[in-house]
């Protein structure tokens, strides 16, 4: 009987998640110009990709994006949430703005960026030169750019992550916050002593949450940078992208670099959530 | 011009006195052919059968399109709606963004999701999946078109016709014309690129614009620039030829490069867009440039979005003036269920009556034979219009050459666009712009050998 009522579930899973992994997993090893006539060609898609020159590259820029990313959002969720915990006056606004980039489709979100860090026209630059800075080339330098894709990735999920912890927070028996200010600990030495660590697993899930997202991060920074300038915002999920979608269609290789990032998130994932156990049981 | 004028008449009739008119022409062209010996298709040509009309009723075909223009997305329709009147089947339009015009038609392709026909501007991506309309609408179809903008849509190997080119497009500068006057500089009508760079700034200091000049960020357009410089990559024979002109192609580059590089082009639209195409259209209609280099096919919607007087202009003359050969094509798959259908489709939207009128409501130029001979009368915009017309009379015959490498021109073209990118940000110069892509020149074509 409980197999009848997760057969509806298990029918989806399988037919749009499992069936196309496996598929993806055994057309990384066939060679394809078309997507219609199939070539086995072994490993030779791995040793291609691992052969192209242009890997490095996606590789430094997914890992610059990566690590950035994870740090910077599961540090400003964490104070978020503390934030808004706290908050006595208008929560319910508040937490909808914070959530709200969350709700906006990742194609607006880069158009919107696109137009805000424009150069010569954009808002955000008008305000430097106001304040008599500058106007840096957000879009079109390199270094800059890859420091506005991480940004705008923190923008948009921010709210979700600290809605997340917000959540943990109020888990925490509110004694033990009372006890501790009636021993005369500082807001500080509480949220150091009490609160992080007992947010530890809500945190886990995050950091966990985050590697995913940011090794999957694509369609705003599709719309805002197109991997530009320059090739610096060209991460694996675009390399994935241009391989299979872009003329020449690879399907074979992109398929095999689909499954080079399953293993990186895999082992990741696995990582965290065992130095997570680990930490947990001492 | 009669036929044109009965078919007209012909779409205007009620449903059942056309379909009564239909069948007996039908039946007197069969009676006909049985006579000649012709294959019906060849020599009818002009209406479906009665048997055609008769197992099309219900059926529905795809139409995969993408439009520059509102005009060609209104025009369009207006025209399946006729097309479904005449034969009863029905046309499902399926509009897809330009940007991603051919991922999604070989993703379509491989899924085994073809459409019937589409509306395409690399039409060597799909040579093997294209029905062969000689069989379907005769040998003789290909000479309604004019011959050189056919080669995009001949089988490379069996010579056969595989699409139709649906419109000819030719690469040339808009002038946004206010500005032009308020900084005192004449319109031209005969310049060349330094008389155009020197234009652009001068209206630049000016008007105080952000801009002297925006060109597509295309390797398309600046292949004009090129060949206005006489510098060719692929000529007819499938050589590369630009280790011929290396020194001609980096003059062409390098004035485009320095635009942008001096910030007086709009650097952030060509770098700041990755590997995507991208069209300066809005800055151009913001009245950031005076200058904007696209082509014809822009003339719809600067029409109808522009707030300012705007024209276009001659190409600029050094050894050669003209534009660049282009187009948009209309092919037919060959997964189709209703190849004969898809075939009488394709031939309806590229008849004479729907051409002149697509041609007039989006600005088109016409690549039928008989329209050329007769002209197009545009309502409105016919001086833009006449400008790109001669423009495409003084195309070199060189830069038809590329075309003659029709699974690999989108390529060549993508290259030369990303090496432009890497010059525009500094990173390497335009000498090396060309030597790189002479060395992906010979790489491609050398793929053809295989």
């Amino acid at each position: 009987m409980p197999y009848l009522f997760v057969a509806p579930n298990m029918f989806i899973f399988i037919t749009f998640i499992i069936w196309p992994a496996i598929r993806g997993f055994q057309i990384s090893f066939y060679d394809s110009i078309d997507g219609r006539n199939f070539t086995p060609v072994g490993t030779g898609n791995y040793r291609a990709i691992f052969g192209d020159p242009t890997i490095a590259e996606v590789a430094k820029n997914t890992a610059t994006y990566v690590v950035f990313y994870v740090i910077i959002s599961t540090l400003l969720s964490i104070a978020f949430a503390l934030i808004v915990n706290e908050q006595k006056f208008a929560k319910g606004f508040f937490r909808a703005i914070l959530f709200l980039p969350v709700m906006l489709s990742p194609i607006v979100v880069g158009l919107i960026w696109n137009d805000v860090l424009d150069r010569k026209v954009g808002p955000l630059n008008a305000l430097l030169q106001a304040a008599g800075g500058g106007s840096p080339g957000w879009l079109v330098e390199p270094k800059l750019g890859m420091i506005a894709v991480i940004f705008v990735g923190v923008w948009v999920h921010l709210g979700f992550y600290s809605i997340i912890l917000l959540a943990g927070l109020q888990g925490i028996d509110r004694s033990l916050l009372e006890a501790a200010a009636m021993d005369g600990a500082t807001r500080f030495q509480i949220i150091r002593t009490i609160i992080l660590p007992l947010l530890k697993p809500t945190t886990l899930v995050i950091l966990i949450l985050a590697t995913i997202h940011g090794f999957q991060s694509f369609d705003f920074i599709y719309t805002l940078t197109g991997g530009g300038p320059l090739g610096a915002t060209t991460l694996i999920v675009q390399y994935i992208y241009d391989r299979a979608f872009q003329t020449p269609i690879q399907y074979g290789l992109g398929s095999a670099a689909g499954v080079i990032l399953f293993m990186i998130i895999f082992a990741f994932t696995a990582l965290n959530f065992l130095l997570g156990r680990k930490r947990e049981a001492i | 011009m009669f036929i044109y004028v009965l078919t007209e008449r012909f779409q205007t009739m009620n449903k059942s006195l056309r379909s009564k008119i239909a069948i007996a022409a039908s039946l007197v062209l069969s009676a006909g052919l049985v006579a000649t010996g012709l294959p019906s298709a060849q020599a009818a040509g002009l209406q479906p059968t009665a048997a055609q009309l008769a197992a099309w009723k219900g059926k529905e075909i795809t139409y995969y399109f993408y439009n520059d223009s509102q005009a060609e997305l209104d025009t369009t329709k207006a025209q399946i709606a006729d097309f479904e009147k005449l034969t009863g089947a029905s046309v499902k339009l399926d509009v897809i963004p330009y940007t991603s015009l051919d991922s999604q038609l070989q993703a379509r392709l491989a899924a085994g999701n073809a459409p019937d026909v589409a509306r395409l501007n690399n039409p060597g991506l799909y040579i093997q999946d294209s029905l062969d309309l000689e069989k379907y609408l005769g040998k003789k179809y290909a000479a309604e078109f004019l011959k050189g903008s056919t080669l995009q849509v001949t089988h490379p190997t069996t010579k056969k016709l595989i699409g139709v080119p649906y419109d000819l497009t030719v690469n040339g500068p808009f002038i946004n014309v206010d500005m032009f006057k308020k900084a005192g500089v004449a319109v031209p009508t005969s310049w060349n690129w330094t008389d155009l760079v020197a234009a652009g700034k001068k209206v630049q200091k000016a008007t105080g614009s952000e801009y002297a000049f925006a060109i597509d960020k295309s390797g398309h357009r600046v292949s004009t620039a090129m060949s206005h410089f006489g510098a060719y990559m692929v000529d007819k024979n499938k050589k590369n030829v630009l280790p011929l002109s290396k020194a001609r192609a980096e003059k062409a580059i390098k004035i485009i490069t320095d635009l942008y590089k001096a910030d007086q082009a709009p650097r952030d639209l060509w770098i700041g867009t990755g590997t995507k195409y991208s069209s300066p259209t809005a800055i151009f209609l913001a009245q950031q440039t005076p200058i904007f280099f696209s082509g014809n096919w822009q003339v719809a919607s600067l029409n109808r979005d522009a707030k300012f007087d705007f024209a276009a202009v001659p190409n600029p003359k050094e050894l050669n003036g003209g534009g660049w050969p282009g187009g948009k094509f209309l092919i037919a798959f060959n997964a189709s269920k209703t190849p004969d259908l898809a075939a009488y489709f394709l031939y309806y939207l590229a008849d004479a009556a729907q051409m002149e009128q697509m041609d007039k409501a989006a600005f088109w130029l016409p690549t039928r034979v008989d329209l050329v001979a007769k002209g197009v009368k545009y309502a409105s915009r016919g001086s833009d219009m006449d400008v790109f017309q001669a423009d495409a009379g003084k195309t070199p015959a060189a830069a038809y050459g590329i075309q003659s490498v029709p699974t690999l021109t989108g390529k060549i073209y993508d290259k030369l666009r990303d090496l432009m990118t890497e010059a525009i940000a500094g990173k390497i110069t335009p000498k090396q712009v060309v030597q790189q892509q002479i060395a992906w020149i010979d790489t491609q074509l050398a793929t053809l050998k295989k």
